[in-house]
């Protein structure tokens, strides 16, 4: 073994956490980076397999009293912060009069979809239409928003222009802004154009205000990439083009799902642009058509809650099945 | 000049050209939509707050006018509420309240639940259920904030029953005086999963080694915390904080689905952005004005804009 990290005798600190390990390596040796920050230590040829009886490993499993508690505190911390989203779900599946009851009471309950079905065909905006409006709109342009983000971040990564620096502050600004700031701009070209009130106005709004984000999140992904596959690349005479199609979209597929899950979320789930600028009836999108449901007097709680599980469950489902990507990119767009 | 420093000037100029082609080529698209629809809009409003408007169509040049006019308008500043403390106090006190209120609390508690989750087995799964609000739309947690404090069916009164406030209840999004307080623990509800994902993170970087070992050398809880976790989590805070008041000045859809477009009774919590919509989309159209008050939002989030550009 030549490594030298701990001079006396490292073969017994296999384990990192050891309190001594931190404190000793760094005291003698001056400089612990010198093998890359990291050592490998072999496990000890004396190593105990399993000197541990059942019963012994058992009690170790079982948490110390103060880390139970924790562990009862954090669950029911937890748990807490579901009880509003579990009574919605609660109040979609039963009966109006059980929900003025109380959804928690669960004495005769009854399950019922017809809530899920009168939400389905409501009638100044049936979610069946309007689900399918919000996937017209937000699939397009996350896709669009990707791809062309990734363009415009490419250049930002690697060369040097003119206005660099404007033009990356005005992306900054973008994202900062809010959205009310750009309606009435966008409301008038629309008008005039007469993309006001279609799906493809709406997704045109939606590309051009995702591009601050996506643009900031992919370069300083791009900053991390290294360049010497690039190069390579070039020396063997591939045109800037195929190295961007070949090698810098490939390389960044994370960087681009994390994009794509977190900007079809705020799409999906945005409500501000869709009310200003989809107005027929048959061009709501999902988040337009909940405040509707509320009703004038009493509100509806049974329509509401199917109508919201309904819209909602899209970008959950998305969030539990790719919330590696949703988080990652969430730490790393802002983490920066 | 030699021939050869020439001809190296000509093919560096080449390459240049090349690669500014390159340049264009990759950035117009997406800077074109960009431009259109974000830097575009955002001119448009800054140019035409300074003019009068009639409907859609500007008018002639009135300076300050609409400025002035706009903060002396009991639906964006109501000087005399603010000055007894009375909502409604206007949009902007009532969007600034909102920020003081909202982002220190669900820093400090994303911070917290961060620390509580940090070495707990099945700490992902505890996660992802703090943060699940955040993924969901913003106008279905303003119903289930309705939900929620509902005096019949929301758990809120429910459960002040149970602990023997009876009197209390009532439905809270409904009192002037209470209304923001109660939309302001739903913001936190929500925001509190982004800021404990993102100390979650910061907290994984420090090594267990370190803390260890200030154990081992006596180090109390609260030592460990200020001395070493604190430091290391301190930028996180910043970027926490500042993504926050974004998102608080942002805030539209939870007000507008709890309170309809006036932003509650009498506008009591009323915000920017509920404003800028009902002057720009309903009648009487006074599309100045809501341009200023767009203005105003975008005046407050400028410096966290400045602070994101230099942090680069």
């Amino acid at each position: 073994m030549t490594d030298t990290h701990n001079p006396d005798g490292s073969t017994d600190t296999h384990r990192s956490d050891d309190p001594t390990d931190g404190g000793r390596g760094t005291g003698s040796d001056g400089d612990p980076k010198t093998d890359g920050g990291r050592v490998y230590h072999e496990p000890p040829e004396t190593a105990p397999l399993s000197d541990r009886g059942l019963l012994e490993r058992a009690r170790a499993a079982v948490p110390s009293a103060p880390r139970a508690v924790r562990y009862a505190v954090a669950i029911g911390v937890a748990l807490l912060w579901l009880v509003p989203l579990v009574g919605l779900f609660m109040a979609s599946v039963r009966p109006l009069d059980q929900i003025i009851q109380g959804w928690w009471t669960l004495e005769g309950m009854t399950v019922t979809f017809e809530n899920y079905a009168r939400a389905w065909t409501f009638q100044s905006g049936p979610m069946r239409q309007a689900m399918y409006n919000t996937a017209i709109v937000t699939i397009p342009s996350v896709l669009a928003v990707t791809l062309l983000g990734t363009m415009v971040a490419y250049p930002f990564a690697r060369f040097d222009f003119p206005l660099k620096k404007w033009l990356f502050f005005l992306l900054i600004v973008v994202m900062a802004a809010p959205p009310e700031l750009v309606a009435m701009g966008n409301y008038n070209t629309l008008r005039t154009t007469g993309l006001f009130d279609t799906y493809m106005g709406l997704i045109l709004v939606h590309i051009g205000w995702g591009m601050g984000w996506v643009v900031m999140f992919l370069r300083n992904f791009l900053l991390g990439l290294p360049e010497e596959l690039e190069e390579a690349a070039r020396i063997d005479g591939a045109s800037r083009y195929q190295i961007f199609k070949s090698i810098v979209l490939p390389y960044s597929a994370p960087a681009l799902v994390s994009v794509a899950v977190i900007q079809f979320t705020w799409v999906w789930n945005s409500f501000f642009f869709p009310l200003v600028f989809m107005r027929s009836r048959e061009n709501q999108l999902a988040p337009q058509v909940l405040p509707l449901m509320k009703g004038r007097l009493q509100i509806d709680w049974a329509l509401v809650a199917a109508g919201s599980v309904l819209t909602m469950i899209v970008p959950i489902l998305l969030f539990v099945t790719l919330q590696r990507y949703y988080k990652q990119g969430m730490v790393a767009a802002v983490a920066d | 000049m030699s021939v050869e420093s020439y001809l190296e000037d000509r093919l560096d100029r080449d390459v240049d050209g090349e690669k500014l082609t390159a340049i264009l080529v990759f950035m117009l698209p997406g800077l074109t939509l960009f431009g259109i629809f974000s830097v575009g809009p955002m001119l448009y409003s800054a140019v035409g707050s300074f003019f009068t408007w009639d409907g859609f169509t500007i008018g002639q040049f009135a300076g300050f006018e609409t400025w002035i006019a706009t903060l002396n308008d009991d639906a964006i500043i109501n000087w005399d509420n603010l000055l007894a403390l009375e909502y409604p106090m206007g949009a902007l006190p009532q969007n600034i309240i909102w920020m003081v209120v909202h982002v220190p609390l669900s820093t400090f508690l994303g911070l917290g639940l961060a620390l509580l989750f940090a070495d707990l087995r099945g700490r992902s799964v505890l996660r992802s259920m703090v943060f699940l609000a955040f993924t969901t739309p913003t106008v279905v947690i303003g119903l289930v904030l309705l939900f929620v404090y509902d005096p019949q069916a929301g758990i809120f009164n429910e459960l002040l029953r149970v602990i023997g406030l009876e009197g209390q209840v009532r439905n809270w999004t409904q009192e002037p005086q209470i209304a923001i307080y109660a939309l302001i623990a739903g913001g936190v509800w929500v925001q509190t999963g982004f800021s404990m994902l993102l100390y979650s993170s910061a907290l994984a970087g420090i090594d267990p080694a370190l803390l260890e070992s200030a154990r081992v050398d006596g180090a109390g809880r609260f030592r460990r915390f200020k001395d070493i976790i604190w430091p290391l989590v301190k930028p996180v805070t910043a970027v926490v904080v500042i993504m926050s008041m974004i998102w608080v000045i942002r805030i539209f859809a939870i007000v507008y689905a709890a309170g309809g477009p006036s932003g509650g009774p009498g506008g009591a919590f009323s915000v920017l952005g509920l404003e800028v919509y009902q002057a720009a989309f309903s009648v009487p159209i006074e599309y100045s004005k809501a341009m200023v008050v767009a203005l105003i939002e975008l005046v407050i989030a400028l410096p966290m804009a400045w602070y994101i550009a230099s942090m680069d």
